[in-house]
């Protein structure tokens, strides 16, 4: 563990001390020897589940593949935040750097904390890297309003979950989840359990996000800036499932029956969510809401406590993580070139910039979950293990997946497709950048289609 | 000692409290139950009563509470909320007629709500030098250029079914009060022939045009003295004048209840292709396509883009052809002049005059020659212009008018497009998100509901959908092909 976190930690003396020329490559390449040494945590041989354990810290095989995936989209942020930041003065540039990072140590420890305290204060610390991005960078006068909503949201929901932990801790004498996992049902008077059980729970459904709590995500994703989105996407929302799978072995007994409204709401938030894509006129929105909805498949499955459903959720999570970060990559490159995110200024640029055209298409198509990529063996284990649970739900998740291969074309055909319009025509051409960005996102997602056990979870 | 006095002079002024209150109790009193229902003082009341104002109160309340819900735009910063918004999809510099019709026609044609971000940026609201306001508001269909008359003819159409397209819902209708008292082209010996020409390009493209020989003319408009007129072209419908002020302000209404965000401020500077800073506090707008609609300020604009910097004789380096060019129209009041049917008269000296209101006053003016071109520094009038050039081709014309007097003039900026006259519809050749509408040359304002929606048709549609305006782009300056109009002045 210390091997990834201490140089994480010095990698920001070298954003402050780099010199101006060398700044993005160092960091770049820095990061991507951390990620290399990361993937060693896809290793999983303990029979206790727990590797790398040390008392604060451990992996195992729930939070390694999400711990891989951090590590892994701290180079893509700054590949793909070279571009918009060249014309900002050094200081900030290494400002910025250095923000991602914080972030990137707070997920880290999060994601590896054994002890609930600890992943509560990294949850918590997660948020105020993520709201100067969003504050300080993102484009428009509304991002404002957008940190506002992320951060009270966040907020608010969690300090219920503060005072949860230390009832818990009172009650059971420890919060480290290598002895959790091992005690019976907790008892808790009959009225109160139920409180409990929600505030438990509350904060990591409203990062989820649920689809009752989920405004804030539309506008956070919107207003940040390339690297925030991407971080978003595919980390920060992971950090509440991952948040509720942890919680939901000590609330066990409860959950038969209080999920059912969460269920519901999660269920119903991804028809309307999927719905509101195919009325979006602005790309990042469009892309916001497609999280809203897979993560409400990943709300479901994790809240029906099966081990199909608990695998589904995190090959899902996972999945859905490279392949949003991807989108919001690629909606980036439109945006650098036509500054403006409406999709009808923007159209037929397969014309134009015909490779980028192919990163576009592979990753509309693994957004609505063309086989043989992880996203559908996630939304079909998910879909399966709801089905097992009351076969009602197939109505919602067999919807909810039409709708979705329909936004998810709409989009392509939207953006790719159609009339050129004639201030497209003289757009700077593909940076090789941008394509090794993208290559990088979609290359993990095709190798997973080899060896899907890696992101299979505790329950393989 | 002091201690007392403190205390005594606390009391006097509780005792003053006291004492108005019972003041007023007596009042009430003494004067009985029917003055209490009327409230005879004229001004605002001394403290605020809830029930009395329960409507009022009751809607602040929802729109705090309404405030306060997540879906509201209050924001708990408010920053100067004269600035523009920092970014846009498209910004249309100029708030005349045309910027405002291309904003409308945006908006019409978006296909979901909100679907581009519009703004108009406008330096004065007061509009005191716009081209628009300061128009002779006159419509025809009487050019040579087909594609002029398709303009016109559109425009014309929409402004007959205005309220269709521009008309808010729980406000006034629009009045544009168009007199489709038609145009009178009057034609001498040598330019007859031109004008037969341009009558049966007219009557072909659909315009309603009819010709008349002098004796006809003689019928038809017995005042109108036919010396020196060898045909007379008139047209019977879809031409006049109407109010160019009350068409600005529909489509600014419209356009802004669809969502287009006004902003009052000058464009200064533009960085690359996509921002442009403005108004003394500078705000740089991010934006996607800027529309330049300026005007006669048009050319001024595109020099912001650094074609001066490029060779001249390079499609960079081409320079956008607008310039302002005065004019001058004066109102006179004549008694006894032609009667309610005058048509908009043009003589093929330069001279035009037409109606206005129902008082006996015309509008008048005439075209200078190329070489005494007024000053455009200012919107001075220049009254011996009116003297000399004006007043005696009014008076041969019409003997009516030997007798009148000048009430008022103004002045106005044509945006002169010193090619060839002509609008200029499209994009430019090397800087792509630049589209323009501007160069109309006097005839801007009639054909700005068509000219907007060819531009919105460019803009989200990539090509002209109902008219084809590819003819008035920007390829004819660079190739140096004029298009100019045949006129008989």
């Amino acid at each position: 563990m210390l091997k990834i976190l201490i140089p994480t930690l010095l990698l920001i003396p070298t954003s402050w001390l780099a010199k101006a020329k060398w700044l993005w490559p160092t960091t770049l390449l820095h990061s991507f020897i951390i990620t290399l040494f990361s993937l060693a945590w896809l290793k999983n041989t303990s029979e206790t589940n727990w590797s790398t354990l040390n008392p604060y810290m451990a992996t195992d095989p729930l939070s390694s593949p999400l711990l891989t995936l951090t590590c892994w989209l701290l180079p893509l942020m700054i590949l793909a935040s070279q571009n918009h930041l060249a014309q900002d003065p050094l200081v900030r540039q290494r400002i910025y750097i250095t923000l991602l990072v914080t972030l990137q140590l707070s997920l880290i420890m999060a994601f590896a904390a054994t002890e609930l305290t600890m992943f509560y204060v990294m949850f918590e610390t997660t948020l105020i890297p993520t709201l100067i991005l969003i504050t300080r960078w993102g484009n428009q006068m509304e991002r404002l309003n957008a940190g506002t909503y992320f951060l009270f949201y966040t907020l608010a929901s969690s300090l219920p979950l503060l005072i949860t932990l230390l009832a818990l801790q009172n009650k059971t004498g420890t919060l480290s989840l290598l002895i959790i996992q091992l005690l019976g049902p907790i008892p808790i008077s009959p009225y109160v359990n139920i409180i409990w059980w929600t505030t438990s729970l509350l904060a990591f459904l409203v990062k989820m996000p649920l689809y009752g709590v989920h405004l804030w995500l539309p506008k956070a994703h919107v207003e940040a800036p390339i690297a925030g989105s991407m971080i978003l996407a595919a980390v920060l929302l992971k950090l509440g499932g991952y948040g509720m799978m942890r919680m939901m072995l000590i609330l066990s007994p409860l959950a038969k029956e209080l999920c059912y409204p969460f269920i519901i709401l999660a269920l119903w938030g991804v028809l309307m969510t999927s719905s509101i894509c195919l009325r979006q006129t602005d790309l990042k929105s469009l892309i916001a809401y497609s999280s809203v909805s897979h993560m409400g498949l990943v709300a479901a499955a994790i809240l029906i406590q099966t081990p199909w459903g608990l695998t589904g959720a995190l090959i899902l999570m996972i999945a859905h993580g490279l392949t949003s970060s991807a989108l919001f990559c690629l909606a980036n490159t439109n945006y650098e070139r036509t500054h403006s995110r409406t999709m009808i200024l923007t159209r037929g640029s397969q014309m134009i910039l015909p490779l980028m055209a192919t990163w576009w298409l592979i990753t509309c198509l693994a957004n609505l979950a063309l086989p043989p990529l992880p996203n559908l063996m996630g939304e079909l284990i998910i879909i399966s293990a709801l089905l097992g649970w009351s076969w009602w739900t197939i109505i919602f998740t067999g919807a909810g997946a039409l709708i979705t291969a329909t936004y998810s074309l709409y989009m392509y055909l939207m953006t790719q497709r159609g009339p050129v319009p004639n201030h497209m025509i003289s757009m700077n051409p593909s940076h090789s950048r941008e394509h090794l960005l993208l290559t990088l996102h979609l290359l993990p997602l095709l190798l997973l289609v080899f060896k899907p056990t890696t992101i299979w979870g505790s329950a393989y | 000692m002091s201690a007392w006095r403190r205390l005594h002079v606390k009391v006097r002024r509780a005792h003053g409290l006291f004492t108005s209150r019972r003041v007023t109790e007596q009042y009430t009193w003494m004067y009985g139950p029917s003055t209490l229902g009327q409230n005879l003082s004229t001004g605002k009341p001394l403290r605020n009563d809830f029930f009395k104002e329960l409507e009022a109160q009751l809607a602040a309340m929802r729109k705090k509470a309404a405030d306060a819900l997540p879906g509201s735009s209050w924001s708990p910063f408010d920053i100067n909320p004269n600035l523009p918004p920092e970014r846009a999809d498209i910004v249309i510099i100029g708030g005349g007629v045309m910027g405002w019709s291309i904003a409308y026609w945006l908006k019409q044609k978006e296909r979901v709500r909100e679907g581009v971000k519009v703004i108009v940026v406008e330096r004065d609201l007061t509009y005191s030098q716009a081209s628009t306001v300061l128009s002779a508001g006159g419509i025809r269909q009487q050019f040579s250029l087909p594609e002029n008359i398709h303009l016109s003819l559109a425009s014309a159409d929409f402004m007959r079914n205005i309220n269709e397209h521009l008309g808010v819902l729980n406000e006034d209708p629009v009045d544009l009060q168009f007199n489709q008292s038609g145009y009178l082209f009057l034609a001498s010996e040598e330019v007859a022939h031109i004008m037969e020409e341009n009558y049966s390009t007219q009557r072909q493209v659909g315009a309603k045009v009819t010709l008349l020989s002098p004796t006809q003319l003689k019928e038809k408009f017995p005042w109108i003295n036919t010396d020196g007129v060898a045909l007379a072209s008139y047209g019977l419908e879809n031409e006049g004048w109407f109010d160019p002020w009350s068409l600005l302000n529909a489509f600014r209404r419209k356009a802004m209840s669809m969502g287009v965000i006004q902003c009052c401020g000058e464009v200064t500077d533009f960085k690359y292709t996509v921002q442009m800073p403005k108004g003394l506090e500078y705000q740089m707008v991010e934006c996607a396509i800027v529309v330049n609609a300026a005007g006669a300020f048009s050319g001024k604009l595109a020099e912001m883009l650094g074609i001066s910097s490029n060779p001249k004789d390079t499609i960079a380096g081409t320079p956008v052809p607008v310039e302002p060019r005065k004019r001058y129209i004066y109102v006179v009041h004549c008694p006894d002049g032609p009667g309610l049917d005058t048509p908009f008269l043009i003589d093929y000296s330069g001279m035009y005059f037409r109606r206005e209101g129902l008082g006996g006053n015309y509008i008048t003016g005439a075209s200078p020659k190329e070489a005494d071109e007024p000053d455009t520094s200012n919107l001075e009038v220049d009254h011996q212009f009116f003297e000399d050039s004006v007043w005696p081709r009014l008076a041969y014309r019409v003997p009516a008018f030997e007798k009148l007097k000048v009430t008022s003039a103004w002045a106005g900026f044509y945006d002169y497009n010193t090619f060839d006259q002509n609008g200029i519809i499209g994009d430019h050749p090397v800087i792509n998100n630049m589209y323009f509408a501007t160069g109309f040359s006097g005839h801007g304002l009639q054909q700005s509901p068509a000219a907007g929606r060819a531009v919105a048709e460019l803009i989200l549609d990539g090509n002209f959908k109902t008219l084809d305006m590819r003819g008035l782009g920007f390829r004819r300056i660079m190739a140096q092909e004029p298009i100019l109009e045949r006129n008989i002045l």
